[in-house]
């Protein structure tokens, strides 16, 4: 491509905003970089494996609130499964008219909604729900299952933290899901229905088409999940005590910064550790979301013709 | 055969609507508590809800969050021009030049500065900023949220950039006039309704933005702050503190400011609304 003279000039006055992007991400890489260093070369692996929380005796150990991380994400994305097809079948299949757009109206209201607002409804609302309507349930029915073999004290744990996270997902995976789903040319959905196919068989054979899409949805949720603090904070109920049962409280390693991050200048090692958990959640998210966009774009440039 | 086919038909459509039920009421609930528990709150401490400092534990009247709403227009007040600008602009830069090698960096810049969590912006921002400067401040919440809003605002900007027909951009060019006029003259005027939507939609969102602000804004709730170099407080801040608090008093104060931020927020959502047909988040 030539450039004139002053189309040249455009580009060139571009350049000092541009590269202040690019400060911004470099700056913010290499500041978690080099604050986590410190950590890593004294404690090493031991970090990984361990999970105590005592900066007085400089021991620490992030494994408890990794596991939460990942734990509440995995329940964050199934409930995130679990609502959003459904949810983005009835927006597209089952809806028409006014109340379709009522429909969608809400759930872009949701997406957009301040997730602190979600916070406060969850830990005053659905935590007490979960434990008297789920928890309580499942532990009574099904306790020699290890996953259900607590009691729930108060239900504020890692399920309900995964399920509150996964409630504040279900609109960003559903406008995923619901976008992928409508632009599948109509033809497949006209040959479906051309052979006489009932809508639950249409719908089938319209989901396997888009499912690389749908595990896309669901990975670019996963990464959203696993850095969601406000929410997890609340429901979590920050315990650093690992254990294999979701109704305990645990923690999360967004939990865990925004607890303990404040006071950890007052500690030689605690800010460090903070900033080797992040990083290792930051890789983990962008990885899973670049691999999701990666996924969505081929599927597109695939079966949108 | 044909009547299990209708069954499964039957059943599938009991289960979607559901399904679906389950998944919207959440919504529904959360609109209806918070307007509820809150609005009661904000009547019952009238005007003095917006002018008044907040309650100490043991208060039996529930004051106000002047504070926190003066700290969140003034933080406001920096961040979104700031995201906008940068927004704006790397958006131009990586439609108009797409085969530059900055603009595919920028693009994947942008775009992955989303996914990493706002709650590691915090902690860069306070070591790079609040450190140095010894003190939270309004500035360096600021700059938080302009880096939490930045991906958010730039792929509004480039989508509503790109949606405009490339007839245009050849009718222009045959014009004779340069690509500088055509981005401001002929692209940015079609897709104005499109870009104002998507900045509002990014006004939503640094509001209502709290981890970013956890090491950024200092909390400071002892007075009205206008200061950038001075510590600042935040509704969604104010919320988060009070709403982990055991006190009853602060409770009721969470309740009221999250009624306050979700009225704002349902604001924009409508005038948004007003704008374009659907919003894309």
């Amino acid at each position: 491509m030539r450039l004139s003279k002053k189309d040249k000039l455009f580009l060139l006055s571009l350049l000092p905003l541009a590269t202040s992007v690019l400060a911004l991400l470099i700056l913010i890489i290499f500041a978690i970089l080099l604050r986590s260093l410190q950590a890593i070369n004294k404690f090493g692996l031991e970090l990984l494996v361990s999970s105590v929380w005592s900066p007085e005796q400089e021991i620490y150990g992030v494994l408890a609130p990794l596991i939460g991380s990942l734990a509440t994400s995995v329940i964050a994305t199934l409930t995130a499964l679990i609502l959003s097809i459904p949810l983005a079948i009835a927006a597209s299949e089952y809806l028409k008219g006014f109340i379709k757009n009522v429909f969608s109206s809400l759930i872009e209201l949701a997406g957009g909604m301040p997730t602190i607002i979600y916070a406060v409804w969850a830990s005053e609302y659905l935590v007490p729900f979960l434990k008297t309507y789920v928890m309580e349930p499942l532990h009574r029915l099904l306790p020699f299952i290890p996953l259900f073999s607590c009691k729930p004290i108060t239900g504020f744990s890692i399920f309900a933290a995964g399920v509150a996270i996964g409630i504040s997902v279900v609109p960003y995976v559903t406008a995923l899901i619901l976008e992928s789903y409508n632009s599948i040319p109509a033809m497949y959905k006209e040959a479906c229905y051309g052979i006489g196919a009932y809508r639950h068989e249409a719908v089938s054979i319209l989901l396997s088409l888009s499912r690389p899409a749908i595990v896309a949805s669901l990975l670019l949720g996963f990464a959203r999940a696993l850095g969601e603090t406000t929410i997890a904070v609340t429901t979590v109920g920050s315990s650093m005590y690992l254990s294999s049962c979701l109704f305990a409280p645990g923690y999360t390693v967004a939990a865990l910064i925004a607890t303990q991050f404040a006071n950890a200048n007052l500690y030689m090692y605690a800010e460090s550790v903070l900033y080797t958990a992040a990083l290792i959640v930051t890789v983990i998210a962008t990885i899973l979301s670049f691999y999701g966009s990666v996924i969505m774009v081929r599927w597109r440039s695939r079966i949108v013709v | 055969m044909y009547s299990g086919r209708r069954l499964k038909e039957a059943l599938f459509t009991v289960t979607i609507i559901t399904l679906s039920v389950a998944a919207i009421a959440p919504v529904l609930h959360i609109v209806y508590t918070v307007l509820v528990n809150g609005v009661s709150v904000i009547v019952k401490a009238g005007l003095r809800f917006f002018t008044d400092l907040p309650p100490t534990p043991g208060s039996a009247e529930v004051g106000g969050i002047a504070p926190a709403i003066a700290g969140t227009i003034l933080i406001t007040a920096i961040a979104f021009p700031l995201s906008v600008v940068l927004g704006l602009f790397s958006a131009i830069l990586t439609t108009e030049f797409p085969k530059n090698p900055l603009s595919l960096l920028v693009d994947t810049i942008a775009r992955s500065l989303a996914s990493v969590p706002t709650i590691a912006i915090s902690m860069v921002i306070y070591t790079v900023i609040v450190v140095p400067m010894r003190s939270f401040s309004a500035l360096a919440s600021a700059l938080a949220l302009t880096i939490v809003a930045l991906p958010y605002t730039y792929t509004y900007f480039s989508a509503a950039l790109r949606s405009v027909p490339a007839m245009y951009r050849e009718a222009a060019f045959s014009l004779g006039m340069s690509r500088w006029d055509t981005v401001t003259r002929v692209l940015i005027p079609i897709s104005r309704r499109i870009i104002a939507a998507g900045a509002l939609t990014t006004l939503a969102r640094i509001m209502g933005e709290t981890a970013a602000l956890l090491f950024t804004a200092g909390r400071f709730r002892g007075g009205v702050a206008i200061s950038l170099t001075a510590p600042v407080d935040a509704i969604p801040l104010l919320i988060f503190d009070y709403i982990l608090s055991p006190y009853e008093i602060w409770h009721e104060v969470a309740w009221g400011a999250s009624a306050l931020l979700l009225l704002s927020y349902l604001a924009i959502f409508m005038s948004v609304k007003l704008m374009v047909k659907e919003v894309k988040l």
